[in-house]
């Protein structure tokens, strides 16, 4: 898929009240943009804007990022939509385009769980929220951040207070209206502590509950712990559980009304079988088009593929490959296919055993065949990882660090270095998930290779999570394991709370002082190309030093039935469908 | 004879009822061993220490054992079967939805096997010793020894993939009539089918054999009553009695034993909801399916004992 | 699994001695449903202890750029979805069932038989109260006890046979219960208790071998289950750990593959789990009629 703003073929639309002199005057806003003064109206624009923004206009112009890092870059740092559509050619739509009154059937994942907010961090529970709920940014499929309950954001210059503007004007279904105090009391509670939010792995260190402060009836600011160059993203829809809900509600009720202020209301929710939607009337965007959005869950993807070919659904979230390749070619069917960050982290316990001394790392990470792992798990729906958490789709990924490949001699070499030349034993344990147990056999064939005798122990989630403390959890405590990570729009949860020395997800009991001040000034940055030097140095280092075998980072799937279109999906699997429609 | 068969149903009664307060204790106990931390599976790998301790202080699951079994007995009885903690919701409608999905289950299996396997039993039995009946009870035998996945494997890709006449899915879409969830159920009821007709037929043979050299069968004959009519009003019926028998002891598993079955045709009864509230150390949940299925097997048991009783001409008169 | 064919077996056993031994040994090894249970026993059984030779590949080597191959000459039974070969893999599947399931039953047998004899022999309280709890036991459906049991201890081999042996051993206790309290009641028994021989003696000694024709049949019905019950836990992801070639194992991993078209990835490993337990099971009813 391509990262274009429009549908292919279809007609677009200006913004309206956009003066003539600098978008669009036709149907086809390109041909009049050309004709038009690019400096005259870049002038106009620049004056409005802030040092960081006009510095990513430079580095645009320069040409040192391309249309999808100014689009990232520019809308993080609250450039409007309008400067940079001018900038590059290709202006919004308001309406959504489409046939309204259709019922939308959609297979999604079995909640695991109660549908609460605050601790939701399964697919099935996610896509739920954002139904009715809204987040203040909305992070859309092509990477670019879009205003929701948010109208505007700005930084100050070293990027530790962001101010955000509320949107007026929006309702909750329950009638009471949106304010500054909805949106601190949301925000708060997920950063607490105490609160044991799903969402600390996000806020962790970034943001404190007493950092979000209300300004005014319309404007909130956030005074971060350190500067966050990314911080926007984090109170988007990648943090999934960021939803607005009114000051004072309780999380647990949530599911009992499914409160919120977006596009759909509920209608009928059954635990453990589905759930439906219907339009909400006061919505205070563009209505809604279906007349129904009917959610069924499938604990299998078999049964989902089953009733989407028996045109029992029309969506369905998400799809693994494994299982569905006949679906790719398929004419039957319409599949949805993301580049995504979404990879598994083979961690190697760095403080115990034979896997102390990072040449037995190295050499474990020089037995796989990247490219062949990926054509034969994934069909080339996959990128290969460069065993750090940067992967292709992120902008700052620094591209020119040199790609680990199998070379099975020199990992031979290192292991003699190391003294191992005659081989040794490690016990590999992962999860029962999708394509990760193949993968660990791969691994474990690989290995053998060498003379490394793995053994795997397979385990379901919930065991190999176990109480997801160090001490008591397999997660956290084996010398190898495989662990799934879902996408997220920038790096920055990645790199921090596996790695970290500080880290609460750090199996690989990684602690590395210069590897800290790397991701701290990183994380910090807020310029792109600095932030693309410094992640070259953490890749850098990362490939020497291995606690992780990053091997491939996997496209995102879903599908449709060929007549319905409008469905927007994005790679953390959430489902947009308000301007869905068949036929 | 209503003396007799009122004392006998008290005192079966009454030893299932003790049968069920051990069982209930054992599932108790036995849920104690199971790995993880409440508090923890419902809130999820990436809670605090602080908040996990704090709700399963909430929950009550860091009483001693004892006072939990008492609280949730007293409880129980009383028709509150508790709130899951996994889901935060009342456990009976759960329990209720899918005992009520096992049921149509089997009941479908029952409808076509039950028919099926008593013919199949009395007609081997009736030629006796021809390779008739020789097919029909080999291939009886073979059929109830085929694991569950396997059948099931066998008849989803023959019937669902290959010849796409029955649906693969057994839950039919929501608000579908009663015969469109009968044809979804059709194809898992199969697995059951081949491993009950099996029993079935050979006590129909049985019976059938039994009855037709007795007493009564020849003097039917020499009277000059029609084959048919003998058929229908002595043999058949010493045919059903160890139908009947098998039946109401086979119940148990149709209900709860099935979660090979409703795994592979990812149908939710309660087979499923007990293996994921075992899983995921749902309490209340997995003791509530446990009881439940639990129960049924003993009253059906108890049932069937007094159905024989009831019908068995010849137990009757005594006591058993 | 059900308590009416236990019962018969158990009214079968406690008929008087038919033709000598020997004879009946002959006559079982005569009958065709023996012979073909033997044959296909003894044919899993050779691939299990022969597999490594007979095996064409690996059973282990992935071939990435070969995965889901269909059927061919070079793969007869296809590829899997990291290329291994599949009827390699059905091979090497057959040694791990027929490792835990004989072992579980074996551990049942004793154990059952021991139960059996006990409260065959003491009656009373002891008959009363183990009765009860045995009865407590079988209101479960099997497979359900098993899960539970393997969600607490955690799957793995010895995991496994331990608590099938468990679960089979109150049946085959019914059994031998039934039996004992037949021979209870004979003479030689209330001899040996006149020569003051110690309860141990009489039950192991003497009792013991006149019970073991219904054991015996007992024995090779369980193993048919054994083997069914093992199959379905692999199935269910509560037996043996991959990269092992156990067919339940195997099933399960490639059963959603199916509907994609992909059906050898399961066809062959499920045939081979019912001509297995078919086997058994002919074998037992062939060893059946041979004591009837």
């Amino acid at each position: 898929m391509e990262d274009a703003l429009c549908q292919k073929g279809e007609p677009v639309m200006c913004q309206k009240g956009e003066p003539a002199n600098g978008a669009c005057l036709s149907e086809t806003g390109l041909e009049v943009f050309r004709v038009n003064s690019k400096f005259q109206w870049l002038d106009r624009a620049r004056r409005e804007a802030n040092d960081t923004q006009n510095h990513v206009i430079d580095e645009f112009l320069a040409g040192h990022i391309d249309r999808r890092g100014l689009l990232r870059h520019g809308s993080a740092f609250g450039l409007s939509a309008a400067v940079m559509g001018g900038l590059i050619g290709a202006p919004m739509r308001e309406a959504h385009a489409g046939t309204p009154g259709a019922t939308i059937r959609v297979a999604s994942a079995t909640p695991t769980g109660a549908i609460n907010p605050v601790t939701v961090a399964d697919l099935g529970g996610l896509v739920l929220l954002q139904q009715t709920g809204e987040f203040l940014i909305v992070d859309e499929p092509n990477l670019q951040l879009k205003p929701a309950l948010a109208t505007s954001w700005s930084a100050n210059t070293d990027g530790t207070v962001w101010t955000f503007k509320i949107r007026k004007g929006v309702k909750f279904i329950s009638g009471k209206t949106l304010t500054a105090d909805d949106v601190v009391y949301s925000i708060a509670r997920l950063a607490d502590p105490k609160q044991g939010s799903n969402a600390l792995s996000v806020f962790k260190g970034v943001l404190d509950p007493t950092g979000v402060k209300k300004v005014d009836d319309h404007t909130v600011e956030f005074h971060l712990d350190a500067p966050n160059g990314n911080f926007p993203y984090l109170v988007s829809s990648d943090n999934y559980n960021a939803i607005i809900l009114p000051a004072g509600s309780d999380a647990a009720d949530f599911q009992k009304t499914f409160d919120g202020t977006g596009p759909f209301k509920l209608d009928t929710f059954t635990p453990g079988q589905g759930v439906s939607f219907v339009p909400n009337p006061h919505y205070w965007g563009p209505k809604a088009l279906p007349a129904k959005v009917q959610f069924t869950f499938f604990a299998d993807q078999q049964s989902s593929v089953l009733a989407l070919q028996g045109g029992q659904v029309d969506v369905i979230q998400q799809i693994a490959l494994q299982g569905a390749q006949g679906l790719i070619n398929n004419p039957q069917v319409n599949i949805i296919n993301i580049k995504a960050s979404t990879h598994r982290q083979v961690h190697m316990r760095t403080d115990v055993g034979v896997l102390k001394d990072k040449r037995v790392r190295q050499a474990i990470a020089l037995t796989l065949d990247r490219p062949a792992i990926v054509k034969g798990l994934f069909h080339g729906l996959a990128d290969i990882g460069n065993d750090s958490p940067f992967a292709p789709i992120f902008p700052s990924t620094n591209k020119s660090v040199p790609q680990r490949a199998k070379n099975i001699a020199k990992a031979k070499a290192l292991l003699a270095a190391a003294g191992l030349s005659g081989g040794t034993e490690l016990t590999l344990t992962t999860e029962q998930v999708q394509e990760i147990p193949d993968y660990a056999v791969l691994i474990q064939n690989a290995a053998a290779e060498i003379g490394v005798k793995i053994n795997l122990k397979i385990e379901t989630s919930a065991a190999y999570y176990g109480q997801a403390t160090y001490g008591n959890s397999d997660w956290l405590d084996a010398e190898m394991g495989i662990t799934d990570y879902g996408h997220r729009g920038v790096p920055n949860v990645f790199l921090s709370a596996p790695l970290l020395s500080t880290g609460t997800w750090n199996s690989a009991h990684f602690k590395d002082p210069a590897y800290d001040s790397l991701v701290a000034s990183y994380v910090a940055t807020t310029d792109l190309s600095k932030q693309r030097e410094i992640s070259g140095k953490i890749e850098t280092l990362l490939l020497d030093e291995t606690p992780i075998i990053f091997g491939y980072f996997y496209n995102y799937l879903a599908a449709t039935a060929p007549n319905v279109t409008g469905v927007k999906v994005n790679a953390i699997s959430q489902v947009f469908l308000a301007g869905a429609s068949v036929g | 004879m209503g003396k007799q068969l009122a004392k006998m149903l008290v005192k079966r009664l009454g030893i299932s009822l003790l049968t069920l307060l051990l069982l209930s204790a054992l599932v108790f106990a036995g849920g104690q061993l199971l790995p993880g931390n409440v508090g923890r599976a419902i809130l999820g790998p990436l809670a605090d220490a602080a908040s996990v301790a704090a709700l399963n202080h909430q929950l009550g699951t860091d009483l001693p054992v004892p006072v939990m079994y008492w609280r949730w007995i007293s409880h129980f009885v009383l028709g509150d079967f508790g709130t899951s903690y996994s889901f935060q919701l009342p456990v009976a409608p759960f329990i209720g939805h899918a005992l009520l999905n096992s049921l149509k289950l089997a009941g479908v299996a029952f409808v076509i096997v039950v028919p099926l396997s008593i013919f199949g039993g009395v007609y081997a039995a009736m030629h006796a010793r021809s390779w008739i009946d020789k097919v029909i009870s080999i291939s009886g035998l073979s059929m109830t020894v085929i694991p569950e996945f396997v059948s099931s494997i066998a008849f989803i890709l023959i019937f669902g993939v290959w010849l796409g006449w029955l649906p693969v899915s057994a839950t039919a879409p929501e608000g579908a009539g009663a015969l469109t969830q009968i044809y979804h159920l059709i194809l898992p009821s199969m697995p059951l089918v081949f491993i009950l007709f099996g029993y079935i037929a050979r006590m129909a043979r049985a019976g059938t054999v039994e009855a037709l050299d007795s007493d009564y069968t020849r003097t039917a004959v020499l009277k000059g009553l029609t084959w048919r009519v003998v058929i229908f009003r002595h043999v058949l019926r010493n045919a059903l009695l160890p139908t009947i028998t098998v039946v109401a002891t086979q119940l148990g598993y149709l209900v709860g034993g099935l979660v090979v079955v409703e795994s592979l045709f990812r149908y939710q009864g309660i087979g499923s909801l007990i293996l994921t509230a075992a899983r995921d150390k749902d309490f209340p949940m997995l003791e509530a399916g446990i009881l439940t299925v639990g129960s049924i097997y003993v009253l059906a048991t108890v049932g069937a004992d007094v159905l024989y009783t009831v019908l068995n001409p010849r137990l009757r008169g005594g006591g058993r | 699994m059900s308590a009416t064919t236990d019962s018969i077996v158990a009214t079968l056993a406690g008929e008087p001695a038919g033709p000598p031994k020997n004879e009946r040994l002959k006559a079982v090894l005569k009958s065709p449903i023996f012979l073909v249970g033997a044959i296909v026993v003894l044919f899993w059984i050779i691939c299990a202890v022969f597999g490594p030779w007979i095996e064409p590949y690996s059973p282990y080597d992935d071939d990435l750029l070969n995965t889901l191959d269909p059927p061919s000459w070079q793969h007869w039974f296809g590829t899997d979805q990291i290329g291994r070969d599949i009827f390699s893999r059905v091979i090497a599947g057959s040694r791990s069932i027929l490792l835990v399931a004989p072992l579980a039953t074996l551990l049942g047998t004793v154990t059952g038989t021991t139960l059996g004899l006990i409260t065959g022999y003491f009656g009373g309280i002891i008959d009363t109260l183990l009765s009860r709890v045995i009865e407590v036991l079988l209101a479960l459906p099997l497979i359900i006890v098993a899960l539970m049991a393997l969600v607490a201890l955690g799957p793995s081999d010895p995991t496994v046979i331990v608590v099938i042996g468990i679960i089979f051993a109150p049946l085959i206790a019914r059994t031998v219960r039934s039996a004992v309290l037949a021979e209870r009641q004979l003479d030689y028994v209330s001899a040996a208790q006149l020569r003051g021989e110690s309860a141990i003696t009489i039950m192991f000694v003497e009792i013991l071998p006149n019970v073991l024709p219904p054991i015996m049949v007992e024995t090779t019905v369980r193993l048919g289950y054994a083997i069914f019950t093992v199959a379905s836990l692999s199935f269910l992801g509560f037996g043996i750990q991959p990269p092992s070639a156990d067919w339940g194992l195997a099933i399960s991993e490639n059963y959603d593959l199916i509907t994609g078209g992909y059906w050898w990835t399961v066809v062959f490993d499920a045939a081979a789990t019912a001509s297995l337990v078919i086997g058994v099971n002919l074998l037992a009813d062939g060893i059946q009629s041979g004591f009837e």
